[in-house]
């Protein structure tokens, strides 16, 4: 199993997720992450969706038929290694009188995340990464009692220049550009 | 808590300017496609566009139809003859939901259709009011496009975009869900219709790239056997003539899919017959020995391809697609061409060199004896007791030339029509391929016939379709179209009865029907028909039939357990396809 991001970039239509899941749905596959929002083009909305799957074909033939959606100004599907990607999570931890304090130090500097809020018997931790680097933390946080764990779903952007992705065939990319 | 019922209040605009209210706007947008026929069925939520419609009823030919159903396949078949969109206007809730069909079907046989369907007031939206579905929904993954419509000064806009995408590219149903707030209230602006000409995130390629076309025609050149599957999309793209010239320069054998029959006459010399299921014989076999495929507009269906593992792995594949999700899809392709199969062609003509493949071509008339001693010849032999399905096609293809429409249902009877008939014109058959709808001719004959009242149309339906929008008899009789239905009644489930005896060793589970008096039926309706159940009355059943001023149906009895041979069962390669 590969994980493949899908950006995809949008018109801002009601019920546009709709249409573009039933895409997923339709062929049984499972989406990891989601997230949208509106990007630097105001109007224009961008889907980064993170799938797993086994064969590289069929991923190709999902980015085409999303494509095919009227709303749709183009996608883009990409590897791991041809994005800077990251998502954020929320911890909240049980902090009563007398629990074991919080290691404020290696949170900081070993595992980057910060304490953004303090309740009267618990803190919020944020911590910004990618997957393995916020289950990591989530490992090291097992030793205190965590009420909460939210990840956001994966946002990314492509390494190349133009945002362009050469291992998609040719077909019609550039029309859409 | 006291319930006060408010009155909207009357407002008299006291500006010059006349504003329109939504209904009437969508009436203009029709009038401003040069929409002049739309196929509907009124109702509560669509009642002000009905209201609206009362006054274009000069301009715009409105035909009430028995069953929504019966609306999108009439529509469709009406596209199919006119080449453009289909119009229908449907209510809410179950009008909306009873479209749902032949909405799937037109968009798996891309067939442009725009239909606007009635909703509940913006206010209701989301309260399970009466007559309320989520047709957005229900539609979206059905529909090239869908929109909900809530506000009067979106309607030019939208109904132009409508258009614009059901009949371009690939041509798809396009369904316009409008609200009845929509439909009362007026415009805030005077209204203004401009024909939509291109969508930013939406831009079918027609014109190929000329990369493309140069790897193709290298292909096509340096090939021994060449072979070229034509699709649907040679009609869409109404590429028939650029097809048959294509063929003739190349001397390539061209064989078509379901969809694709008729878009190159019959007895041409390149034509060596359709592909499939139930296709011919060498058409099947010989796909397994080509070096190189050049399919236009077609997509490798499964009941074209068998089993894709085993498929066409010795040649070259061409795919000209307008539709860049179609390539790679079914079939990898070495040489696609994304582009409208007419600018295609267009564009290889010049870069093909003249050659004739004769010795190739011969190889298919083998076959052809092949399958005539086995199957055809038998078939028409008219040895049996009762009459086979095969001898009223024949006589029917004789009598009236090749230059019917064909207008087929789904089953037996449909692979009946496809391998008797002789196509002799373009655009004559019409069927449901992708979805096989029954009960889809009836309905789409009436279209179809509305479409091109110059053209006999010729229905071919079985007798459990006919059951299933026999009601549409009335909308025939009522707009009083000369269409002509045959049945051909074996009392079967005809191809489900084959599957069952084939492979399921003759446990025939629920297909054998217990029937109507169909000519009955047609006469409650005030439709002419009679009976056939002897061989020696078929040849004057059919010029009576033919002869009628005015709709027509003969019921032709079958014989009841008659099988569809060649065939290539499910999951087999083409190449194992079955005499017997």
């Amino acid at each position: 199993m590969t994980t493949y991001t899908i950006c995809i970039f949008t018109g801002n239509t009601i019920g546009l997720l709709n249409r573009i899941t039933i895409i997923f749905t339709r062929r049984r596959i499972n989406i990891e992450s989601l997230t949208v929002s509106e990007t630097e083009r105001k109007g224009v909305s961008r889907f980064t969706i993170v799938i797993r799957h086994e064969s590289r074909d069929e991923v190709e033939k999902i980015v085409r038929q999303i494509r095919k959606i009227v709303e749709v100004l183009a996608v883009f599907g990409y590897l791991n290694d041809e994005i800077v990607f990251n998502e954020i999570a929320l911890f909240k931890i049980s902090t009563p009188l007398g629990s074991k304090p919080l290691d404020v130090e290696t949170i900081n500097k070993l595992h980057k995340a910060w304490v953004v809020y303090w309740g009267l018997d618990y803190v919020v931790i944020e911590k910004t990464g990618n997957e393995t680097e916020i289950f990591a933390f989530f490992e090291y946080l097992r030793q205190y009692e965590i009420l909460e764990f939210v990840r956001s779903g994966r946002v990314a952007v492509g390494k190349t220049e133009k945002g362009l992705v050469e291992y998609l065939p040719e077909a019609e990319w550039a029309y859409y550009l | 808590m006291e319930t006060v019922s408010v009155l909207p209040e009357l407002t008299i605009e006291p500006t010059e300017i006349k504003l329109m209210s939504g209904s009437e706007a969508l009436m203009r947008s029709l009038v401003a496609e040069k929409v002049d026929t739309i196929f509907g069925y009124p109702g509560g939520a669509i009642m002000p566009v009905y209201d609206a419609l009362y006054d274009f009823q000069d301009q715009i030919n409105h035909i009430l139809v028995r069953h929504e159903q019966g609306a999108g396949h009439a529509a469709q078949g009406y596209a199919r003859m006119q080449g453009r969109a289909g119009v229908c206007l449907v209510t809410s809730g179950p009008g909306a939901t009873n479209l749902v069909t032949a909405i799937a079907d037109a968009l798996i046989d891309s067939t442009p259709l725009v239909c606007i369907v009635g909703q509940v007031g913006k206010k209701l939206l989301g309260t399970d009011a009466f007559q309320e579905a989520d047709v957005m929904g229900v539609t979206m993954p059905i529909t090239k496009w869908n929109y909900q419509i809530t506000s009067a000064d979106e309607v030019p806009e939208i109904m132009a975009k409508a258009f614009y995408i059901a009949q371009s590219g690939r041509p798809g149903p396009v369904l316009i869900d409008m609200t009845k707030s929509a439909q009362l209230e007026l415009m805030t602006q005077p209204f203004v219709y401009e024909r939509c000409q291109t969508i930013i995130s939406y831009r079918p390629r027609l014109t190929p790239k000329q990369d493309q076309v140069e790897a193709a025609a290298k292909l096509i050149n340096e090939a021994k056997r060449p072979y070229i599957f034509a699709g649907h999309g040679v009609q869409l793209a109404k590429a028939e003539e650029e097809l048959l010239a294509f063929a003739e320069k190349t001397g390539i054998p061209v064989a078509t899919t379901l969809l694709g029959q008729s878009t190159i006459p019959t007895n041409h010399p390149n034509y060596v017959g359709w592909l499939g299921m139930h296709g011919n014989y060498g058409p099947n076999v010989l796909t397994d020995q080509a070096d190189v495929i050049i399919a236009i507009g077609m997509r490798f269906d499964d009941r074209v391809t068998g089993d894709a593992s085993k498929y066409i792995r010795q040649a070259k594949v061409i795919h000209v697609e307008i539709d860049p999700a179609e390539i790679d899809k079914i079939i990898k392709a070495h040489a696609p061409i994304v582009g409208d199969a007419r600018e295609v062609l267009k564009a290889l003509l010049p870069l093909v060199k003249e050659n004739d493949h004769t010795v190739w071509r011969n190889e298919f008339r083998k076959y052809d004896v092949i399958e005539n001693e086995n199957i055809t010849a038998p078939e028409l032999s008219g040895d049996t007791e009762k009459i086979k399905m095969a001898e009223v096609i024949d006589l029917l293809s004789r009598k009236t030339n090749g230059n019917a429409v064909l207008v087929t249902d789904v089953g037996q009877h449909q692979m009946m029509a496809s391998r008797y008939y002789q196509f002799r014109q373009k655009n004559s058959l019409v069927t449901s391929g992708g979805m096989g709808t029954m009960g889809f001719a009836l309905p789409a004959a009436f279209g179809a016939q509305v479409a091109a009242p110059d053209r006999q149309v010729v229905a071919i339906i079985g007798d459990g379709c006919f059951q299933m929008t026999l009601q549409e008899l009335g909308t025939i009789v009522q707009n009083e179209q000369p269409v002509k239905a045959i049945i051909l009644n074996n009392n079967f489930l005809g191809m489900v009865r084959q599957w069952q005896q084939l492979f399921h060793s003759r446990r025939y589970s629920f297909v054998e029907l217990q029937n109507p008096d169909f000519v009955t039926i047609a006469k409650g309706f005030g439709m002419a028909g009679h009976t056939c159940n002897e061989r020696e009355t078929l040849s004057d059943s059919l010029d009576q039939m033919l002869a009628f001023d005015g709709p027509y149906l003969l019921e032709v009895i079958v014989e009841k357990e008659e099988n569809v041979f060649p065939m290539v069962p499910a999951g087999a390669s083409v190449s194992q396809i079955r005499l017997k």
